[in-house]
């Protein structure tokens, strides 16, 4: 377990009563959750049943039907037409990391990290690629700035990413099920970076199946199928003695098969 | 053989000029077309509605069109005194920009949705994603059907002849007129065509499995 800096009391993501629904079909059913600034969340729970939609809610990469969300205390109401300027302020404060990478393939992994610098923050083109430099040697990674994307193994794709995310000083970093697209192997790179940025106090919201991870490195879990939370607290005894049916389904499923 | 290798050194400077004239009748066309084409494409992706319906209806008369109606068109139908060449380039210009809008657009949607969503998450807004992320992508992947389509443009020009622009084929009716061996001009006007057109095709061939290559690679 690491430690909480100091003001962990303030919410660095605050979701209230987020509803997403595709005409009749409800996908996320007035969720609410909490995470406190420089913790660390973990979201699991069977396919389907909304982590990654409700990731996606709090970069608005998924426009929720309902519900406030506030992030560093910016706050957006969902239910109304959301301006360009709240999106801008609400992104600027998010960095997000995919199970896909989606680094950009025309660029080199400087590029990836710089260009986005220089276009939302209005860097210059050396500051931006200083920090580039910076970030890349941070992820283990100061060999690959000048290479393309689809010359790198899946996991110094997914660190490039996370490095990219990182140069844009997000308050908050969003994984998207990180490491499902990469052998076991490779996964461990990309969650050795996850653990560091956790230890150095960044506020992270997690969604995975790496249910070691979530139980080691993550301050507090949520566990949700159906498009609602089924139970949430702390992982250490969730994994111990999970309190709801649907947990203990979901767990002796996803354990029994290591 | 020999009488149409006689026939092309006699005529060769003429027939070497309307080539220059066809050529440069060609360029102008695609410097107006295909930027046009790039602007129409990007159109068709924009969030309003208006902007999206102008950008078919103006491709769709681009393509309805036949070149050489836009041609007698541009040149006879507007009362701006134009020259033949200009009107050649705008008129070829604009079926260009029609057909060249649907290749690229083609390329543009051939980039990956989760590329433009890691782009909006990142906070970059949509005309950067357009310009930065998709037109690079989209132009590349474009560009081997975009260079075909050029070919057929280049062989276009000749249609020009019609509005009394020297370029190749007129050049070659205008000789063929004055010794009548319509046949051996004619072959000589085709194979100059050619001259361009055959080791334009073959780049386009090597391009384009060069370019598929490296798309695989990654």
């Amino acid at each position: 377990m690491r430690n909480s800096p100091a003001k962990a009391t303030s919410p660095a993501i605050k979701l209230e009563n987020v509803e997403k629904r595709f005409g009749d079909h409800v996908v996320l059913k007035q969720v609410s959750l909490t995470v406190d600034e420089g913790q660390v969340l973990a979201l699991i729970g069977p396919s389907g049943a909304g982590k990654s939609t409700l990731l996606r809610c709090i970069n608005l990469l998924e426009r929720p039907t309902a519900g406030t969300i506030t992030v560093d205390g910016v706050t957006v109401e969902t239910d109304h037409k959301v301006s360009a300027r709240e999106l801008a302020a609400l992104r600027s404060r998010v960095g997000m990391v995919f199970q896909s990478f989606n680094l950009f393939p025309h660029m080199t992994a400087l590029r990836n990290i710089a260009l986005p610098q220089q276009r939302v923050l209005g860097r210059s083109k050396e500051e931006a690629e200083e920090r580039a430099h910076t970030l890349l040697k941070r992820v283990g990674l100061a060999d690959k700035a000048l290479q393309y994307p689809g010359r790198c193994s899946g996991g110094q794709q997914q660190r490039i990413a996370i490095a990219r995310a990182l140069a844009l000083d997000p308050k908050v970093m969003l994984f998207d099920e990180p490491t499902s697209a990469l052998d076991p192997e490779l996964g461990l790179e990309v969650l050795k970076v996850m653990r560091e940025l956790a230890d150095e106090g960044m506020t992270m919201a997690i969604v995975t199946h790496e249910m070691q991870f979530a139980r080691d490195v993550s301050d507090h879990l949520v566990v949700m199928s159906d498009g609602a939370i089924t139970e949430e607290g702390d992982p250490q005894e969730i994994f111990a003695a999970p309190q709801q049916q649907r947990t203990r389904d979901f767990l002796r499923a996803v354990l029994d098969r290591r | 053989m020999n009488e149409i290798w006689n026939d092309f050194m006699t005529y060769r400077s003429e027939l070497i000029d309307g080539l220059g004239v066809s050529i440069r009748l060609a360029l102008l066309t695609f410097a107006i077309g295909l930027p046009a084409g790039l602007l129409l494409a990007v159109a068709s992706f924009s969030r309003s509605k208006a902007v999206r319906i102008t950008a078919v209806v103006l491709v769709e008369i681009g393509r309805g069109t036949p070149a050489l109606v836009m041609l007698q068109l541009v040149y006879y139908g507007i009362p701006v005194t134009l020259t033949g060449f200009l009107s050649a380039g705008i008129a070829l210009a604009l079926t260009t920009a029609a057909y060249t809008s649907e290749i690229i657009r083609g390329g543009l949607q051939a980039v990956p949705e989760a590329e433009i969503e890691a782009g909006q998450a990142l906070g970059l807004k949509n005309f950067h994603i357009m310009r930065d992320i998709v037109i690079p992508q989209g132009l590349r992947i474009a560009i081997p059907p975009l260079l075909g389509f050029c070919i057929i443009i280049f062989q276009a020009t000749s249609l020009a002849f019609t509005i009394a622009v020297p370029e190749l084929l007129a050049q070659a009716k205008s000789i063929a007129n004055v010794n009548f061996h319509y046949f051996n001009v004619f072959v000589i006007a085709g194979l100059l065509y050619a001259v361009i057109t055959v080791p334009a095709s073959l780049m386009t061939d090597r391009l384009e499995r060069k370019m598929s290559r490296h798309l695989q690679m990654q």
